[in-house]
């Protein structure tokens, strides 16, 4: 197992190196916590923690993927609805608009399974917008990140919890 | 011809680049026409679609990055991996770099003999039986379709002059025929190039018979251009099983014109309107045409296949379904724009009507879609572990969505135990999995992160103290916290898919080893309250 080596440029090298870099952003204000966090404190980063978990791996993934690309965008419009609390989601309704527009056309054809497909749609992210081929495509691909993504915050949790 | 060559080299090059900027590389290479080549936009390449491109785009690249051998097609996945390249409108372009590495060698001998052809042709009628024996040796290539219909776009107005339609002997008269009908549905001009070629086994060449005869699909090219991005995946794997079939059947011909509908009267949005106007000389010119074809394909094996075929198209005559699968709305436009001329079976161009069934368009298509949705159900069972033995696909489906829903509320308790076991020695676990993470491959970056190693340890040797007494009152906390809020989520987390978990494990063990090392090789004084700190935990 030691001569496992890592391929640098796999989705999971580079899922780990950026969430890595966001744990240590996340954690270098509370450098030590010698009383222990309130739950306040816990809930706020567990969020952060599971926006940065989100974000590197659709950064990982880039613009491959539909999923990855809605995700990218919901992120960063809800950075903007923190941001601009009065402004509102202007950018949000008017994706969902589109999305909307655009996705009656092509889920004509699921035959019989319209209520999974639907549930599905609901999972992963971007998927309202897909006819059910494409959908299961983003399905397979989705699946295979959020594996990864366990994988690896299995670890590091247990790295961290080790020392 | 020098030109030529360049041309070649050009497109070749654009391809290993993976840029999407074909329109424009082609049109300063094709230099049939004359000047409105180079003029032309490249905004004629669709690029406004980002959903349905990155779709297409994010099929195939998902296909590439999770087994290119998954698909049980290897033509297909170099398909998708042209298809690729001509798909990425604005994605990244890394992937297509990829995968177009993957296979130029071969792109290349294939490109270089139909644009030979192609030029020999425009300056000299070739006869159309020279052009078979090349174009067999090309390899299906849904990226050259597209390429031949960027090159038709920019050739629209001029080719019309260039071709005298009706004083041709009659091989080339198909060919002339397509050129001529081509301000209108471009479908009959693919079908009628195609035509004249015989024995062809690969649609793809037949598409570059037409170039090469230089009638160029050239407006349903366009079409296809604008389709390319939706269709290129579909149309490669349909592709791929209609020249299984063909092959089976010497169908070359009615490929031919199936591939060269496909990539002409599928898109057809903005020709439309164009297509209605001339719809009604085609129709007539296409139903002709239709019977050359048949004539100069002979019958033979081809006749249970011409029987299915003719039944198809006299029903898509009446129907004009030719686009259909992809989406509704192309649907509807390739209604409009496909002509009379025949489009033999379906919308995908090579799929074909299998014996004693339906031919209807319809029906054809429904078949397509059911066949790809069950290919990706096949992939989705070997992936979600424990589906074996599922059967259907509404309770596969069932199982898929259980599976996403446990992994995301993984994701979820996993981050909310980061968060509560973190605030400790961050550094130096970072800089462990970096180590472990850019291993050997990457030179430079351990250099880089061999610095925050170092940095790491300081912190570790100052806060120390401080923490072996904070910790163990975290460490109760972290326990206490994460069982009454995470309570209802361990079950499903443990209970049961044992393969991530395996992978993991065997990625902790290395890691474990690392840490060891790592503690090993700290400065003394570290080492030594590391291995206190390591004592107090435990």
């Amino acid at each position: 197992m030691d001569s496992q080596l890592l391929n640098p440029t796999s989705l999971k090298s580079r899922f780990t190196a950026r969430f890595l870099r966001a744990l240590t952003k996340i954690n270098a204000p509370n450098p030590i916590s010698s009383s222990s966090p309130t739950p306040r404190e816990i809930f706020q980063r567990y969020r952060r923690i599971k926006v940065a978990a989100d974000k590197s791996m659709a950064y990982s993934v880039r613009s491959r993927t539909t999923w990855s690309r809605a995700t990218l965008s919901r992120l960063r419009t809800r950075s903007r609805h923190r941001r601009l609390a009065s402004f509102g989601p202007r950018s949000s309704v008017t994706t969902a608009a589109v999305l909307k527009k655009t996705s009656s056309h092509g889920k004509e054809n699921e035959g019989g399974l319209g209520v999974q497909a639907g549930e599905l749609r609901e999972l992963v992210p971007g998927g309202e917008a897909m006819d059910l081929c494409n959908l299961l495509d983003e399905t397979a691909h989705y699946i295979k990140c959020l594996t990864t993504q366990v994988q690896v915050m299995k670890t590091i949790a247990n790295l961290y919890s080790l020392e | 011809m020098d030109v030529g060559e360049k041309d070649k080299y050009e497109l070749e090059k654009r391809n290993d680049n993976g840029i999407n900027y074909q329109g424009s590389g082609m049109s300063s290479a094709w230099q049939f026409g004359g000047g409105s080549l180079t003029s032309t936009p490249v905004s004629l390449v669709p690029s406004d679609n980002p959903l349905v491109i990155g779709s297409a785009s994010g099929s195939a690249s998902i296909v590439d990055s999770f087994c290119p051998n998954l698909w049980e097609h290897p033509a297909n996945s170099q398909n998708l991996g042209f298809c690729d390249i001509n798909v990425q409108n604005g994605v990244s372009s890394s992937n297509a770099i990829g995968i177009a590495k993957g296979s130029p060698a071969s792109m290349r001998s294939s490109i270089d003999r139909p644009f030979d052809m192609g030029w020999n042709a425009t300056s000299s009628m070739l006869p159309a039986g020279i052009l078979p024996q090349n174009l067999s040796q090309l390899p299906a290539d849904s990226a050259f379709i597209e390429r031949a219909a960027k090159f038709s776009s920019y050739n629209g107005g001029s080719f019309s002059d260039m071709v005298n339609p009706f004083g041709i002997p009659e091989s080339m008269a198909v060919y002339n025929r397509g050129v001529s009908l081509m301000q209108g549905p471009q479908d009959v001009f693919a079908i009628s190039g195609m035509k004249s070629v015989s024995g062809v086994e690969y649609h793809k060449t037949k598409l570059i018979a037409t170039e090469a005869s230089g009638d160029a699909c050239l407006q349903a090219e366009n079409r296809a251009t604008q389709e390319s991005s939706l269709k290129n995946d579909r149309r490669s794997e349909s592709l791929v099983r209609s020249n299984e079939e063909a092959n089976q059947r010497n169908g070359g011909s009615c490929n031919e014109s199936n591939e060269a509908e496909s990539s002409g009267g599928v898109g057809g949005q903005d020709e439309s309107s164009a297509m209605d106007g001339t719809g009604g000389e085609p129709s007539a010119k296409g139903v002709s045409s239709k019977k050359r074809k048949r004539s100069i394909q002979g019958a033979g094996s081809q006749s249970p296949v011409e029987a299915a075929e003719d039944g198809a198209e006299n029903q898509q005559n009446g129907d004009r379904n030719q686009s259909t699968t992809m989406n509704k709305t192309t649907t509807k436009h390739g209604k409009q724009g496909s002509q009379a001329s025949d489009p033999p079976k379906e919308e995908y161009i090579h799929v074909r009507a299998r014996r004693g069934q339906a031919t209807n368009s319809h029906s054809l298509a429904e078949r397509v879609r059911r066949e790809k949705i069950s290919e990706r159900m096949k992939f989705l069972q070997d992936l979600v572990p424990g589906c074996s033995k599922v059967t259907g696909k509404a309770v596969m489906l069932d199982e898929i969505i259980n599976y996403v829903q446990s992994l995301q509320r993984q994701v979820e308790f996993l981050s909310m135990k980061l968060a509560t076991v973190n605030p400790r020695l961050d550094c130096n676990i970072e800089g462990l999995l970096a180590k472990d993470i850019i291993q050997s491959r990457a030179g430079p970056s351990t250099l880089g992160f061999s610095p925050d190693l170092s940095v790491g340890y300081s912190p570790l040797h100052l806060s120390q103290p401080g923490l072996v007494h904070g910790g163990l009152p975290v460490m109760g906390n972290n326990a206490d916290f994460m069982r009454r809020t995470l309570g209802p989520h361990l079950t499903p987390v443990t209970g049961g898919f044992k393969e991530p978990n395996q992978l993991s494990n065997a990625w902790e063990d290395e890691l474990h080893n690392v840490v060891q090392m790592n503690y090993g090789t700290a400065a003394p004084s570290d080492s030594q309250e590391a291995l206190n700190h390591q004592a107090i935990r435990k």
